[in-house]
């Protein structure tokens, strides 16, 4: 059967260059619904270099009670027994073959990505198929995968900044997006089978892309369609529960660490969420200088430390400040945040709304130069996450102030890690 | 002489016809009078026989124990169970010998592996 065609009508919030090319990739499906976006490399056309993932909708927020914790397990069993080769033979043949295993967990996706040579792409696309489909989850492998997710999930609770990220999106969302991304203590997996299980309510093609960069789309849908990847079931996409912010909640963890950690998060759209944290603007875009907007002076002069973060998903988006500072000055510092950011930042003037487009401009630019980048982007066209729309500078510039002048108004959320008895409260900040 | 033990062992034919003497043998081995099953007994002191063991769950490795400690008692005070007691044939599974196939197969990769010739296209 040959694969229809659908070409994504998706563009960047100002669309570079780069980011046009990468959107006029067709996006092809296979006979059974499987979602195949590539990019053949207008950007590397000489590299002798491809990758090949397999991204599975099966993130961390379509975890439940009873099998929380089974996104992060699902991640840790990447490339691990099946039915037909070892784990073993697979990392060895890879070694052989000069290329690069990855697995990554995000809230809505698991990726298995191959980074190899472009001759090797129908290989890996076999092997890719082979685990998604046979993978054995056996029960002696489980034990070695449990330690290494039991260190994973120790170093990301030890972890200040992590811990507080992750408890903003618990405040901000409670389920679904606001389950953690990795597994709790009191996860109770506790056999292969139950990840088996979670797996397997996941791989239907409605909700797996194969996502390529170095090789054409067609190819390697024809590769897709040879392979043990067209015995998936049918399936459509999931359409869960519609993501609900709750404003005004805070997560406290309290901490014995001199440093204390706070995260502040807005709810804004996720197609506005990268350009309202260049808005925020904390990054050092030059050397030795503290940055130019209200917040980057504000931090450098008072002696904290602040950075921007943003996430955008497929119906949700975060955007906030993670300030850092000596417990006792943490309230102080947060303080000062809250009022620069209803001040200065909320109404904008024009320059810093200006700074702001052209450095979300370069950071698109330079993420779709890389690799990883480039399959980010493609996976979210292929699954059907990402819902923006193609704007110039002037469009994205009208649409940031607006979006500024709403989004940093409402309540915001908050997850603060250190001295608990010194933990400014996220109702008293004035939004 | 390995690949025609295989066949004759996959043999239908063949194994119909040693069934009779085969549950004879088993009977007179009288490992089942000690409580043990034939996969107790194999012999455990190689590398690969404690990989395979250490991949069995945990009811399968508290029951093996269980048994060779009482088989060990038994042998020690030269008795054997009472009737009720000895191995019924339903227990009697290879529960550990697909295990031992599944990691000999693995160690001979590895050392395929380990010893291949690679050469560059």
């Amino acid at each position: 059967m040959l694969p229809s065609k659908l070409f994504a009508k998706v563009a960047a919030p100002v669309a570079g260059r780069g980011y046009a090319s990468v959107a006029k990739t067709a996006v092809v499906s296979t006979s059974n619904g499987i979602k195949v976006a590539a990019t053949a490399g207008e950007i590397d056309a000489d590299s002798q270099l491809a990758s090949i993932s397999l991204v599975i909708n099966a993130g961390s927020r379509y975890e439940t009670a009873e099998n929380a914790g089974a996104a992060h397990y699902l991640k840790a069993f990447g490339f691990r027994n099946t039915q037909s080769r070892t784990s073993f033979r697979t990392i060895r043949e890879a070694e052989l073959n000069g290329a690069m295993l990855t697995a990554e967990a995000t809230r809505e996706n698991i990726t298995y990505r191959v980074q190899c040579f472009k001759d090797a792409v129908p290989y890996f696309v076999e092997v890719l198929g082979d685990i998604a489909t046979a993978t054995k989850f056996a029960e002696h492998e489980f034990r070695d995968v449990a330690k290494l997710v039991a260190l994973e999930s120790l170093s990301a609770r030890t972890n200040p900044v992590t811990r507080a990220l992750d408890g903003v999106h618990q405040a901000a969302f409670r389920g679904g997006l606001g389950n953690s991304l990795y597994a709790l203590e009191s996860s109770p997996v506790s056999t292969g089978n139950t990840v088996r299980q979670y797996a397997l309510e996941a791989l239907s093609s409605g909700r797996v892309a194969v996502v390529g960069t170095g090789i054409d789309a067609n190819e390697l849908a024809k590769l897709v369609s040879e392979s043990k990847l067209s015995t998936l079931a049918s399936g459509s996409a999931v359409t869960g529960a519609a993501t609900k912010f709750s404003g005004g909640v805070q997560q406290i963890y309290d901490s014995a660490a001199p440093l204390s950690h706070y995260a502040l998060a807005f709810s804004c759209e996720p197609q506005n969420a990268q350009l309202l944290g260049n808005l925020l603007g904390t990054q050092r875009r030059l050397k030795w200088n503290s940055g130019a907007s209200a917040l980057a002076r504000l931090a450098a002069s008072e002696g904290f430390g602040a950075d921007a973060f943003s996430f955008a998903y497929s119906d949700a988006g975060l955007v906030g400040v993670l300030v850092t500072a000596p417990s006792t000055q943490i309230k102080d510092a947060v303080e000062k945040v809250a009022a620069t950011i209803q001040k200065d930042v909320a109404g904008a003037a024009t320059e810093a709304i200006q700074r702001a487009v052209a450095a979300t401009k370069l950071d698109v630019a330079e993420e779709l130069a890389t690799q990883r980048g480039a399959q980010r982007v493609l996976s979210q066209i292929a699954l059907g996450q990402n819902a923006i729309t193609a704007e110039t500078t002037e469009e994205a510039a009208s649409k940031l102030t607006s979006a500024a002048a709403k989004v940093f108004k409402t309540k915001p959320v908050a997850a603060s890690v250190g001295l608990s008895q010194s933990t400014p409260y996220v109702d008293t900040l004035g939004f | 002489m390995e690949p025609i033990a295989r066949a004759l062992q996959n043999n239908s034919a063949f194994r119909s016809m040693c069934k009779p003497f085969a549950n004879t043998w088993v009977k007179l081995s009288g490992y089942r009078r000690l409580g043990l099953r034939y996969d107790d007994l194999l012999r455990e002191e190689t590398p690969i026989m404690q990989e395979a063991i250490g991949r069995l769950n945990r009811k399968e490795t508290d029951g093996r124990v269980y048994r060779q400690k009482r088989a060990f008692q038994l042998s020690l005070s030269h008795q054997e169970l009472p009737y009720t007691q000895w191995t019924k044939p339903e227990d009697d599974y290879k529960y550990l010998q697909p295990l031992v196939e599944e990691v000999t197969a693995e160690f001979a990769e590895r050392d395929a592996f380990n010893s291949m010739a690679v050469t560059r296209k």
